[in-house]
């Protein structure tokens, strides 16, 4: 597993005459989990699409171990994927899907019940994939991205249509996979998914690259220097904050937040003021949290672009 | 090892195949087809002793008439063996494994035509079984028996390079029947002898089926080899310019 690297090099695509990959850039190293995120249509399937070689590129390169995915002679064995887990012949056993994947690359046998074990879908193997739900598929997708056992893989949306212990199940898988120090790449257009699960992320929008940054540092970032209280007074707490130069933004019935002060002063102002408080504290956002500030700061670049667009149409 | 290599899409393909029970209703359509029509047409013949054998029916072509209805399970064959993959989206799983493309088409052309070669076969000797039995002086011919299951086995990949340039499978199916049914009919209607003898000649399907014949061969619009000759450039033409898209298009 010396060279599992996923490369994307200024990848462009055209589509018609909608962009859905516009100088994307970025790379995963291996022994992490990079999650792949934006909203739907921002291009993530499009670049998963070009890295496997299904889409070609009008620009750019989109690498596999250094090489573009044709060059690959055993490509099962040096990538895994899993696009779209409702592509399968609904009238094909589960088993016999695998199999036809084995035989592709001369794997034996032993393989497919290997993978099907790891899965846990040994029980329902023997029966035709029509019949199968979209948990159980998304397992039968995965146990064919791992029949080559490769160093990389290529997840997009593991995570649908999965009952919250499929959820639990794959994060954990996919953490061990990345342990093994295989490079992971999952897309998601929830950010709340990769949650406690990847390690880095790469955020695009409209084709295009938002952020390319460690999830603690993220984090980090979003969580700035804010301060959470909770308090039964709200607007007497509001307006003294106000006053003395603190940002308040109110997240629930009780709940402040509180940017520019910094926790000692805020106690400091509300005990003078005889305004009654508990609990106050760093805020630590979550990922969803800091995913917003990211696209929101975004916003304006994006709907900028958005107008230059329409104006050279 | 290497020619073990390059085999194994190959082996993929087949494995793919033989794993849809829908592969196995089609074979055993087409033998049921091919057997049921062909007795109905020779049934007449069979029940009017000729005074002698002198009577004048060309009886092997009259037995293989099944064939020209087996042909449409043959058709359907081809077409699912690539249009099932765009239906489902198991194409770009099939791409993903053998990424070069002449290399899956050429695969699924060779299992699909060893296939209906086998299930062609079997179709058209059980006919000449049955001819043999029922008819009093019937003599199987090498031509027509060859010809019918190399007829099968074109439609079959004729089927196999529409669905591959259409990406569609009812879209690849009603074209396929258009051409095979169709065109033959657009022959009895046309108003011009010299349309009628042109597509006659140049029509995959009435051309094809004159490698059936073994009387009066001066009389057939086109000979039988060259009119099976015309199926063979039809399903080779459309499978190149199939292949062509299919390396060009993105999947």
């Amino acid at each position: 597993m010396s060279d599992a690297t996923i490369e994307v090099r200024g990848l462009r695509k055209r589509f018609g005459r909608t962009l859905a990959v516009d100088g994307l850039s970025f790379t995963v190293e291996p022994g992490t989990v990079t999650g792949f995120v934006g909203p739907n249509g921002a291009g993530k399937s499009t670049t998963l699409r070009a890295l496997l070689g299904l889409d070609a590129p009008d620009e750019g390169q989109a690498l596999i171990a250094g090489r573009p995915y044709h060059a690959l002679r055993t490509p099962l064995l040096e990538v895994g994927a899993l696009l779209d887990a409702a592509a399968l012949h609904p009238a094909r056993r589960g088993r016999d899907h695998l199999r036809w994947l084995a035989h592709s690359h001369g794997l034996p046998v032993r393989r497919v019940d290997d993978v099907l074990a790891q899965v846990g879908l040994e029980s329902a193997a023997r029966r035709r994939a029509g019949g199968y739900s979209l948990g159980m598929r998304q397992r039968l997708g995965i146990a064919a991205a791992l029949l080559g056992d490769p160093p990389i893989l290529l997840l997009d949306e593991p995570v649908n249509g999965l009952d919250p212990e499929g959820i639990q199940w794959i994060r954990r898988l996919l953490r061990r996979l990345a342990a093994e120090g295989r490079a992971i790449l999952v897309s998601s257009h929830l950010m709340s998914e990769l949650e406690d699960t990847a390690d880095h992320l790469v955020v695009i929008g409209r084709g295009r690259l938002i952020a390319d940054t460690s999830v603690s540092e993220l984090l980090h970032a979003a969580s700035g220097d804010r301060v959470r209280l909770r308090t039964e007074a709200r607007t007497q707490a509001m307006e003294l904050l106000a006053r003395e130069g603190g940002r308040v933004a109110v997240t629930d019935r009780d709940t402040l937040i509180v940017t520019g002060l910094p926790a000692s002063r805020v106690v400091e102002l509300l005990t003078e003021a005889r305004v009654p408080f508990a609990e106050v504290g760093a805020h630590r956002a979550t990922l969803e949290e800091a995913y917003m500030e990211l696209t929101r700061d975004k916003a304006e670049f994006t709907s900028a672009t958005e107008t230059a667009d329409e104006v050279t149409r | 090892m290497r020619a073990h290599h390059a085999l194994r899409p190959l082996h993929a393909e087949w494995t793919k195949l033989r794993t849809l029970p829908s592969t196995w209703w089609l074979l055993a359509a087409l033998v049921a087809l091919t057997l049921a029509v062909g007795a109905a047409a020779i049934a007449p013949v069979a029940a009017d002793v000729c005074p002698g054998g002198t009577c004048d029916e060309d009886t092997v072509k009259l037995s293989l008439t099944g064939v020209w209805m087996g042909q449409a399970a043959c058709l359907i064959l081809g077409v699912l063996t690539m249009g099932a993959e765009y239906g489902t989206g198991t194409i770009r799983t099939t791409l993903a494994a053998t990424p070069t493309r002449w290399r899956v088409l050429a695969s699924k052309a060779t299992v699909l035509a060893l296939l209906t070669a086998a299930g062609g076969a079997l179709a058209v000797l059980a006919s000449i079984l049955l001819a043999d039995a029922l008819l009093p002086d019937y003599a199987p011919a090498l031509r027509p028996t060859l010809g019918s299951v190399l007829c099968l086995t074109l439609v079959a990949l004729l089927g196999l390079a529409l669905a591959t340039m259409l990406r569609d499978t009812s879209g690849a199916i009603t074209l396929g029947l258009g051409i095979l049914y169709v065109v033959p009919l657009l022959v009895t209607l046309i108003p011009s002898p010299t349309w009628q003898h042109r597509l006659e000649r140049w029509a995959p399907m009435p051309a094809a089926l004159s490698i059936q014949s073994t009387r009066h061969l001066a009389d057939l619009p086109i000979a039988p080899w060259p009119g099976l000759g015309v199926l063979a450039a039809y399903a080779a033409g459309l499978l190149l310019l199939a292949g062509v898209l299919f390396r060009t298009r993105d999947a």
